[in-house]
């Protein structure tokens, strides 16, 4: 192992070790009795699927083989590639399919991520920007699901991420405002949420460089097939970056209620330097 | 039948007293939860320049003059932390943590320029600030404050009611937060109550009560209105305040520009 790959290494270790701890200290605060299922009705209609949630198999190292940050840790450590099932259902190759160019900037992008030696190579996310729609759901940290009246809102355990998304069929905001969350709009199909997400920021999807662009329009199926069981389907639209559309399934399971604490992220951030290679590219 | 009519009518009448009466009084009744609470839920804001001083203060270049919330105006520094208090507003420009885009602190969240969404459930209050996103959880359960130490910047707040108003003693802070962008300032022995008074549907008066052993001779009060926001259709935006810098480092394809 080169030594930029074990510093990288380690950068990522100490972002999983802070997971990890933040995670511990939560504990556990009762979790709660079974919940009923089918769901019951909150006031509104909306079928009640609140409460804590993560992806079952959660890492956004990579679509095609996901494996978490921490398998990705003892990828580099010994050397041997742990392999998943590819999150893209479509198309069937279980590929990203990008466009030549794109292509060919994901591939550098990987190759700066290994051998990182300027600020712009380290994932976003290990600086603490928000990952959006639909990286988030893809991710080892768990979220939060709240319904309010009209409402669902997601707000995850890090990075003080949220998106509330009405129900109420109102527009869009303006197609020049683009937001980190992106702008979702959602409407109950029986037990499946779907959500229509406009005015995304590019973003990176992956620790290996793969992105789409603003151009992005993503809908989103949050399907709840049992009390603890969400099967999460985001199609991406991005005719800038793609050939053209393509999905990701993730399941993601229900956590035992808890406390959920403060997770400051920027406040902690080191200088960029500490992550960088030394043999300067 | 003349009779039972007339009986029907008086009791339509005795019915309609109270909301008439409640319709040209003084406040209209307020919005309650299924559980007969006061429902703070919506998205407010306050209409005050706090944000810049908490103090009376005259306007300069990009700061608003206003009157003050801190209650008679004075804060009751201790004199070293008086002493500080002026540095930090001397070298205000680099050292407060507003400026490095850290989560603000509580009370100084409220009364930022920018509007949050309350979400309340019988066991807990959500709030969802539009600056950085920044996620308050109000454990209103009954359950105590963990054991500490603990250095939070948004500290731990546990939530009560006391007849319509909603009591939230907030303890467990770090030293890194100010009050305003006049250097005022406290340490992480910061004891916070706020109270949330919903005094009408679209008014709640929000009262604070500071106490800081280190830093204060004594507890002192800031007062100040949250407004609803009612605009149609009103959501939070965002002010990902970190994220302007990296703009520029993470380029992606716009629309319609050449690559």
């Amino acid at each position: 192992m080169r030594t930029e790959q074990l510093i990288v290494a380690l950068g990522i270790g100490a972002v999983l070790l802070s997971t990890a701890a933040s995670v511990a200290a939560q504990g556990q605060r009762g979790g709660g009795p079974p919940r009923p299922w089918p769901p019951q009705k909150l006031s509104d209609g909306q079928p009640d699927v609140q409460g804590i949630w993560a992806a079952a198999n959660g890492g956004s190292v990579s679509l095609t083989n996901p494996i978490s940050g921490g398998e990705d840790l003892d990828r580099r450590i010994t050397g041997v590639e742990p392999r998943r099932p590819s999150r893209i259902i479509d198309p069937p190759d279980g590929k990203l399919p990008y466009q030549p160019w794109a292509a060919a900037r994901q591939k550098q992008q990987e190759l700066d991520y290994d051998h990182a030696s300027r600020p712009e190579h380290i994932d976003p996310q290990h600086r603490c920007l928000l990952s959006g729609i639909p990286r988030l759901y893809t991710i080892v940290p768990a979220f939060k699901i709240i319904q309010a009246p009209g409402q669902v809102i997601f707000v995850w355990d890090e990075y003080h991420a949220y998106r509330v998304i009405p129900l109420d069929g109102r527009p869009h905001v303006a197609a020049n405002v683009k937001l980190w969350m992106g702008d979702g709009r959602g409407h109950w199909e029986g037990n499946t949420l779907v959500v229509d997400t406009t005015n995304v920021r590019g973003a990176r999807l992956t620790y290996i460089g793969d992105f789409h662009s603003e151009n992005a329009h993503v809908t989103e199926r949050f399907n709840f097939v049992d009390a603890d069981t969400m099967n999460y389907e985001a199609t991406v639209d991005d005719p800038t970056v793609f050939t053209r559309p393509w999905t990701i399934r993730v399941v993601e399971k229900r956590r035992p209620d808890q406390e959920v604490w403060e997770s400051a992220c920027w406040e902690g951030n080191v200088n960029p330097d500490t992550f960088l290679d030394e043999g300067k590219k | 039948m003349g009779l039972r009519f007339h009986s029907f009518l008086m009791l339509v009448t005795l019915a309609a007293i109270p909301a008439a009466a409640s319709a040209q009084g003084q406040a209209a009744a307020i919005p309650r939860t299924a559980d007969g609470k006061p429902d703070l839920s919506g998205i407010w804001q306050v209409m005050n320049t706090a944000a810049w001083d908490i103090q009376d203060h005259a306007a300069q270049k990009g700061v608003p003059a206003g009157p003050g919330v801190v209650e008679g105006n004075d804060i009751p520094y201790q004199p070293s932390a008086l002493a500080k208090k002026k540095e930090n507003y001397e070298r205000r420009a680099t050292l407060d943590p507003e400026a490095k885009c850290y989560l603000p602190g509580v009370p100084r969240i409220t009364y930022m320029p920018y509007p949050f969404q309350i979400i309340q459930k019988p066991t807990d209050l959500t709030i969802l600030y539009e600056y950085v996103h920044t996620v308050r959880y109000i454990f209103a359960n009954g359950t105590p404050h963990p054991p500490g130490p603990i250095d939070w910047w948004l500290g731990d707040s546990r939530g009560r009611w006391e007849g319509d108003t909603l009591v939230v003693d907030v303890i467990h802070f770090n030293d890194q937060t100010w009050f305003d962008r006049a250097g005022n300032f406290h340490s992480d022995a910061l004891h916070v109550v706020e109270r949330y008074t919903l005094t009408d549907p679209d008014h709640i008066t929000y009262a604070v009560t500071v106490e800081d052993p280190k830093v204060f001779t004594r507890p002192w009060n800031m007062s100040m209105i949250l407004y609803r926001h009612k605009e149609r259709n009103f959501q939070l935006y965002e002010y990902e305040c970190y994220g302007f810098d990296y703009e520029k480092l993470y380029p992606y394809p716009q629309q319609g520009a050449a690559r």
